[in-house]
């Protein structure tokens, strides 16, 4: 209630709060992280102005900072009702949309923005991931799924994905039945990853570790076949890549694209030179 | 777990919260072989940066945003555990990033870094963002 009350008053508790003062407050907090306070604030002001574009456009932020979707949607429609072509209100439509792997319609309104603003970076960063998404290749090593029986999991494996960059699975081990859209949503992260590592001018992406709570999911990829392992979360950065570079190298002779066999060597055995050097580079 | 620690005395103060997160981006920046932080909303706001100038912090910020939510609803959708920490390598370098409540923490850093060390350090950055930011945002 403390805090409640500091916001709604201004200090001295003299004058109300004018609604571009609460929003410039409101900026001010979300520009800390504190955005609960800010939200606070945002309501007020449009407790003042409820047609004030600006407070629905903080407010569309704030809730999609607080990972809040669907009240965000509302807002970023409410503003593009009243401004078909506001920027930031399509851009963040956009990224809603790819978030809900509706790559169409963030196209869609990442073009509406761009026509109006061809200058836009966050928008024209995010139009690269997306033509990278559709420009994927879905044709490379298709011909063959790998015998995944012959891929051998380290001891403390938990499971394989082996796919294309577009999404398409090849094999898994186990056989899951989530194993398609694990490979789906693989592909949409890495495409992002690489955009990023682009724009960051570090060139293309070739490992990721993902770590959650339980898993540590080791990858590996040359733009167009990704192998990715899961194993324990405490599993040794170094040991993990070592893994995924011996089955990265197993799916390459599976698939016919590999000189020379690796014969699936046992867990820790490189299976080729460049693979550890590589390993050791970012460990 | 190995590797240097981030040294932050931060207060509960809410009103010196923006200086304490300027503080976490340079203590991270200052860290072996690290090129640059930030820490972006998970609307893509850049709330602190200190990355080369050779990098656009906005596009940078808004895809590291995008990947990071991407990441969190693929888990949500498969019912598994929502991503800590992410490293994504390549010829020229490493991005590595970081969930936590406020958004995401992105480190910049060289090839040839210690994976180890900047996973503790992002660990401690989201622990003590953690300890100062949930109270206040509990409160409201």
């Amino acid at each position: 209630m403390p805090l409640l009350r500091r916001l709604w008053t201004p200090r001295g508790g003299r004058a109300p709060l004018t609604v571009a003062e609460a929003l410039r407050r409101a900026e001010q907090r979300r520009r800390e992280g504190r955005y609960t306070e800010a939200s606070l604030l945002v309501e007020r002001g449009l407790t003042l102005d409820p047609g004030n574009i600006t407070a629905h456009l903080l407010a569309a932020y704030l809730h999609t900072a607080r990972r809040a979707t669907a009240p965000a949607k509302e807002e970023f429609r409410w503003v593009l009702g009243r401004d078909p072509n506001h920027a930031r209100a399509l851009l963040g439509l956009a990224r809603i949309a790819l978030e809900e792997g509706d790559a169409r319609t963030c196209h869609d309104l990442l073009r509406r923005a761009l026509r109006f603003y061809p200058d836009f970076p966050e928008a024209a960063a995010l139009m690269e991931a997306v033509h990278a998404r559709e420009t994927a290749p879905s044709t490379a090593p298709s011909a063959r799924a790998p015998r995944v029986e012959r891929l051998r999991l380290p001891g403390t494996g938990r499971a394989l994905i082996v796919a294309r960059a577009d999404g398409g699975l090849l094999a898994s081990q186990p056989v899951a039945d989530d194993a398609k859209d694990v490979a789906e949503a693989q592909a949409r992260a890495l495409r992002l990853a690489a955009t990023a590592l682009t724009r960051a001018g570090l060139g293309p992406l070739h490992r990721a570790i993902v770590e959650d709570g339980r898993d540590a999911v080791f990858t590996r990829t040359d733009g167009e076949l990704v192998v990715s392992l899961a194993l324990p979360r405490a599993t040794d950065p170094t040991q993990g890549l070592l893994d995924v570079n011996r089955l990265w190298s197993a799916t390459l002779h599976e698939l016919g694209l590999a000189a020379t066999s690796p014969a699936a060597a046992p867990s820790a055995t490189p299976a080729d030179t460049s693979a550890a050097d590589s390993t050791r580079r970012v460990s | 777990m190995s590797g240097p620690r981030l040294k932050l005395a931060l207060e509960h103060d809410s009103s010196s919260r923006g200086g304490h997160i300027r503080d976490i981006v340079q203590e991270l920046k200052r860290l072996h072989w690290v090129r640059g932080a930030l820490i972006v909303a998970a609307d893509g706001f850049v709330i602190a940066a200190d990355l080369p100038h050779t990098v656009a912090v906005d596009p940078l910020a808004a895809l590291a945003a995008t990947l990071g939510r991407e990441l969190e609803t693929s888990a949500a959708r498969l019912r598994r555990p929502s991503f800590c920490t992410a490293l994504f390598s390549a010829d020229d370098g490493t991005m590595f990033l970081a969930a936590c409540r406020i958004g995401y923490l992105v480190v910049l850093a060289d090839a040839q870094v210690n994976v180890q060390a900047i996973r503790g350090a992002l660990a401690d950055a989201v622990a003590l963002i953690e300890a100062a930011w949930a109270p206040a945002e509990a409160t409201g």
